[in-house]
């Protein structure tokens, strides 16, 4: 089987339990539309356009995290991880396939939290919007690549979910950094992001690389 | 012989840290705005220089732990990341206390070259944890992986003081802005700090082989280098007489040896505890 057949067969089973169960949907929705509540009573409407950015991104980050994690803990029951390991299907299949699946889901989240942040804090884009949405690809796309691959590396340790955040989190900062001034110059319309929208984009080739590099030392390290 | 090496190396490094700080404490120039306190300079950009050395040369060490497999090159990796962490925290305490007097502030937080440094730490310390917490055999590996993806953000920490708008000073080594006197001073104190990293390292590296496999009489040789380095900075706060005390002049210095110091307490503690279990394993 070719590596794009292989990749949407692990899409759309993914896709498949999740829309048979929406455990992480549904936890991954609550826990967004939680923070966008209870900021919105810690912030005066008013001066709320320069921290947006930030508080955007602190939701998507942290409702990502709980979707990465449980990405691959669905395959340490039974020990699925360990049939893949042994069967011949290449392993940058297994991780593209999981990739795209987060990212769907990650950006099914974004699209339906949007409304919220409007109606909630007021908020429209002065600057132009696709510049915004440019950088909700992008920037879901590095957390999400960067998230899948040290997932199903803290999976390997004892501590589990525990460590993805500590991994996760540094490594992809340069690119929070990025997705937050973006996010806010777009928002404030205080000038343009494109120097950030080119750093995103070379982070996600970089790191995109590196990760399909690696995965497959990742997932058979003993 | 290895012994012997050990001690003429630590010996060396004691007398060039010495003269180092001694030429930049006394003999430099003084500053023409800030004064005395520019002076911690002399030990930020050498332990700046250390950490990016160190961290470079764990990624090459984890590149060839997944090419060949070399227990050598996963405990040169573990040690480098280590000592790096040491001096990156260094170059984290010294500069706000040089930034405090020089900006009035102690840190500024929508500078990219202050958060790329943090972030480098906060890097190297997520490294050091999932050496901690990773089980059997697959710590080496996991890790060697984690350390290529830690490197991949290390040009980006470098660029930053060139791409982003910054209070950090630019650099200025080879521009004529830079005193040739104090160029000179700076390389001397880079040499010794880099020598004091090596010396630190091999000490470090050869615990991890002996972690690797509890090896007794490799340990008491080493104890004794540890416990000549202590001495190195009780004869640094002695050194200088006629230099202006400024409380920041020597808030930075103090603070850089207390965490040199520190970390080296910290390394004979951990080489009590392998003794012990050499020992229990009668080794």
């Amino acid at each position: 089987m070719s590596i794009a057949k292989l990749t949407w067969i692990n899409v759309s089973k993914d896709l498949r339990l999740e829309w048979r169960s929406r455990d992480v949907f549904n936890s991954m929705m609550f826990f967004a539309l939680v923070v966008v509540v209870v900021f919105s009573f810690s912030f005066e409407k008013e001066d709320s356009r320069p921290v947006m950015g930030g508080l955007i991104w602190i939701a998507f980050l942290f409702s990502t995290t709980m979707a990465l994690n449980q990405s691959w803990a669905r395959e340490l029951r039974n020990g699925v991880l360990d049939a893949y390991r042994v069967s011949p299907a290449p392993a940058e299949a297994l991780f593209l396939g999981k990739c795209l699946g987060n990212f769907i889901l990650v950006m099914l989240l974004e699209g339906l939290m949007a409304p919220l942040f409007v109606v909630f804090y007021n908020l429209g884009t002065v600057g132009p919007f696709w510049q915004l949405l440019l950088v909700a690809v992008l920037g879901t796309w590095a957390l999400v690549v960067n998230g899948t691959f040290f997932a199903a590396m803290s999976i390997r340790t004892r501590n589990r979910e525990l460590m993805l955040p500590l991994l996760l989190l540094p490594i992809s900062l340069p690119a929070v950094i990025s997705m937050v001034t973006g996010t806010t110059q777009v928002l404030s319309g205080e000038g343009s992001p494109a120097v950030q929208l080119k750093f995103l984009a070379g982070f996600c080739v970089i790191f995109t690389t590196a990760c399909f590099l690696l995965f497959d030392t990742v997932l058979n390290a003993e | 012989m290895k012994t012997k090496l050990f001690f003429a190396f630590a010996a060396f490094c004691c007398i060039f840290l010495a003269y180092g700080t001694y030429q930049g404490l006394v003999v430099a120039p003084t500053e023409e705005t800030m004064g005395d306190v520019q002076r911690i300079f002399y030990v930020h950009v050498p332990a700046a220089t250390v950490a990016f050395t160190l961290f470079f040369v764990n990624f090459l060490a984890s590149l060839f732990y997944l090419w060949k497999r070399s227990a050598k090159a996963d405990a040169l990796a573990a040690t480098t990341a280590e000592v790096g962490v040491v001096f990156c925290s260094v170059v984290l305490i010294t500069g706000p206390i040089w930034a405090r007097y020089a900006w009035g502030t102690w840190w500024s937080p929508w500078d990219m070259r202050l958060n790329t440094t943090l972030m480098l730490w906060l890097l190297y310390v997520s490294y050091l944890m999932m050496r901690r917490s990773s089980t059997g055999g697959s710590t080496s590996v996991l890790a060697a992986a984690l350390a290529v993806f830690s490197f991949l953000d290390v040009p980006i920490v470098y660029m930053a003081n060139r791409w982003f708008r910054t209070h950090h000073p630019a650099p200025m080594i080879g521009t004529p802005n830079l005193d040739p006197r104090m160029q000179h001073i700076l390389f001397i104190n880079m040499l010794a700090f880099l020598c004091f990293a090596t010396l630190i390292c091999w000490f470090r590296y050869e615990m991890e082989r002996t972690a690797q496999n509890i090896d007794a009489a490799h340990i008491q040789q080493a104890a004794g280098g540890a416990a000549g380095m202590m001495l190195l900075p009780a004869m640094f706060l002695m050194a200088p007489g006629h230099v202006a005390p400024i409380s920041y002049l020597w808030g930075g210095y103090l603070a850089a040896w207390g965490i040199y110091v520190g970390y080296l307490l910290f390394l004979m503690n951990k080489l009590a505890r392998l003794k012990k279990e050499a020992a229990e394993l009668g080794a």
